[in-house]
């Protein structure tokens, strides 16, 4: 049995009269972790205390076996990757990732081949030498990922790197996730309020809500729970008619409600896994082109209610 | 290993930082400022007999006793404070770098550019003078005198107002307190209330190699003015190293 990467035992975090985690207990082990709560459930609180950015008013958190808390030197074993967007839009990603790298002590040419790695592993090669300002949300994404990754960390946080991407930058953030844990060997902890982005990813899952960790486990089980809960998904794109006119055939679909532009489609489905499964076929019969397509954060909220019988 | 990870971060934060503080759109500010002082010179310059000690007195009034506080605060108060509101400071918190040294690192990169922007103002507002009265040794002689105490300055008030930036969410008032009630206010009071100004300080330690205008006239013991500003600029680097160390960004 080897000793978690991370490990909280009764940890509570409060900002003044708002808690952020409260009696919090989580395991993590090793390879990819997904971290699954409604936004404002304390996933990104998590990532702070893991990251020593703030302290725990109570309760112990071990990460790799020791206190995160004024612990700088712990940091070169961690990569994070937060969920906002903090990449300063004056520099090129080539001068980002050289600032990351020397403030983890790397310089000169170990530096300069670790940059080109890290753009390899991202496959950011031809953008490097653009300003950030000038990128899309996915490229973003990527850079933010690839200055995580420049000290070649051992354990990498990805706080909710998902978000505000279309389906296709989701698609390949989830390969390079992975690839990132198979191929490379780290460690990951990946947040997300999507159950199915995460399942994308891993099987290995926590949920968390209102601060705490209702569960933790094997993905199926909770995956079994939850599929007996209607989901609202909403899609937004073109030809969005055609789209719902074959959903309307399926069992999985409850409701439908297109919108009076017909850019946006919100569907109730019963059987997540079915939808999900389909949709791509589906999409490509109708015609449609989809620029957005999530679970809706609320859905998810009703979800947790759901599996904690509130 | 962790002297090499501290000179190279020390290292990389200072020179990313100085780069980030010229690029930003404030270097107008600093250029207006600069054409200010110049045309100001430039103009007394013009209508005034007075040579020399005229320049100093104008340096002394528009660059030491107002601008020199002001682009401090300007770019002092905001420097660290902004990074956590737009939390661009990310990088710099989640790095294996010592929290202390990387204040040292803002404070390096806060003072090489604030110096040499006011260095800059000062050269201009010189020039101007002495393009229209002539330059000389002397004219000279009283440049590099006000280089050099704007370059102390510099790291005097970039130690005060970085405090002001980590320990503060609205620093700017109290640094506008500072600069112009403390200061300007009360610094102006006969008595020893100026005693407990940075300004004062500055000005007697700038009497022993400034010969002219109403600097020269200070009193007061320059190596005692040496030794509160060195210590007064030592302990506001601790403290502010020492809440940053201490600080909770969430």
């Amino acid at each position: 049995m080897t000793d978690p990467v991370i490990l909280a035992n009764a940890l509570s975090k409060w900002y003044n009269e708002v808690i952020g985690l409260n009696s919090f207990n989580l395991e993590i082990g090793k390879g990819i972790t997904g971290i699954v709560g409604p936004n404002g459930s304390g996933k990104s609180t998590l990532f702070k205390l893991v990251t020593g950015t703030i302290r725990p008013n109570s309760g112990t958190l071990l990460v790799m076996g020791q206190k995160p808390w004024k612990n700088p030197e712990q940091l070169s074993k961690i990569g994070f990757c937060p969920d906002y967007d903090f990449l300063p839009p004056d520099l090129t990603g080539r001068e980002f990732l050289s600032f990351s790298g020397g403030l983890h002590g790397m310089q000169g040419t170990p530096l300069d081949a670790r940059i080109e790695e890290v753009l390899a592993v991202v496959e950011m090669k031809g953008a490097a030498d653009r300003k950030l300002g000038g990128y899309s949300k996915g490229m973003r994404q990527r850079m933010k990922i690839a200055g995580s990754l420049i000290h070649d960390p051992e354990l990498l946080l990805l706080d909710e790197p998902l978000t505000g991407t279309d389906p296709m930058v989701r698609r390949e953030i989830i390969e390079l996730v992975k690839h990132l844990h198979k191929d490379h060997g780290h460690d990951i902890v990946v947040s997300s309020h999507v159950l199915h982005e995460i399942e994308r990813m891993t099987h290995q899952v926590a949920l968390i809500y209102k601060g705490r960790a209702v569960a933790s486990g094997d993905i199926s089980e909770i995956r079994r729970l939850m599929s007996d809960h209607p989901h609202d998904i909403v899609l937004e794109g073109k030809e969005m008619l055609a789209l719902a006119r074959l959903l309307l055939d399926k069992q999985f679909t409850v409701s439908l409600e297109l919108s009076p532009d017909r850019r946006t489609l919100h569907v109730k489905v019963s059987q997540p896994e079915e939808f999900f499964d389909e949709v791509p076929d589906l999409i490509r019969e109708s015609g449609s082109t989809i620029e957005r397509m999530e679970s809706l954060d609320d859905d998810l909220e009703s979800v947790f209610r759901y599996l904690v019988r509130w | 290993m962790r002297t090499q990870l501290h000179t190279t971060g020390l290292r990389t934060l200072t020179w990313f930082s100085a780069k980030k503080l010229i690029v930003h759109r404030r270097w107008a500010i600093a250029l207006l400022i600069a054409i200010l002082v110049g045309a100001v010179m430039g103009y007394f310059a013009t209508e005034i007999e007075e040579g020399i000690t005229a320049a100093s007195d104008l340096l002394n009034i528009l660059v030491l006793f107002f601008f020199m506080p002001i682009l401090a605060l300007i770019y002092g108060a905001s420097m660290i404070r902004n990074e956590i509101d737009d939390r661009s400071i990310t990088q710099v918190l989640t790095s294996p770098m010592d929290r202390r040294l990387s204040y040292l690192g803002y404070y390096f990169a806060l003072s090489l550019v604030l110096a040499l922007l006011l260095m800059l103002v000062t050269t201009i507002g010189w020039a101007c003078f002495f393009a229209v009265k002539g330059f000389d040794a002397s004219s000279l002689e009283l440049l590099f005198g006000y280089l050099l105490t704007v370059c102390i300055g510099a790291l005097v008030y970039s130690a005060l107002f970085l405090v002001f930036g980590v320990v503060l969410r609205h620093p700017i008032y109290l640094g506008l307190f500072y600069v112009f009630i403390w200061e300007d206010f009360v610094g102006s009071i006969p008595g020893a209330a100026e005693n407990y100004t940075i300004r004062h300080h500055l000005l007697v330690l700038a009497s022993s190699w400034i010969d002219y205008g109403e600097v020269a006239t200070m009193t007061g013991d320059p190596w005692m003015s040496a030794m509160v500003l060195f210590g007064l600029t030592i302990a506001l680097l601790a403290i502010g190293s020492w809440a940053f160390w201490n600080k909770e960004v969430p």
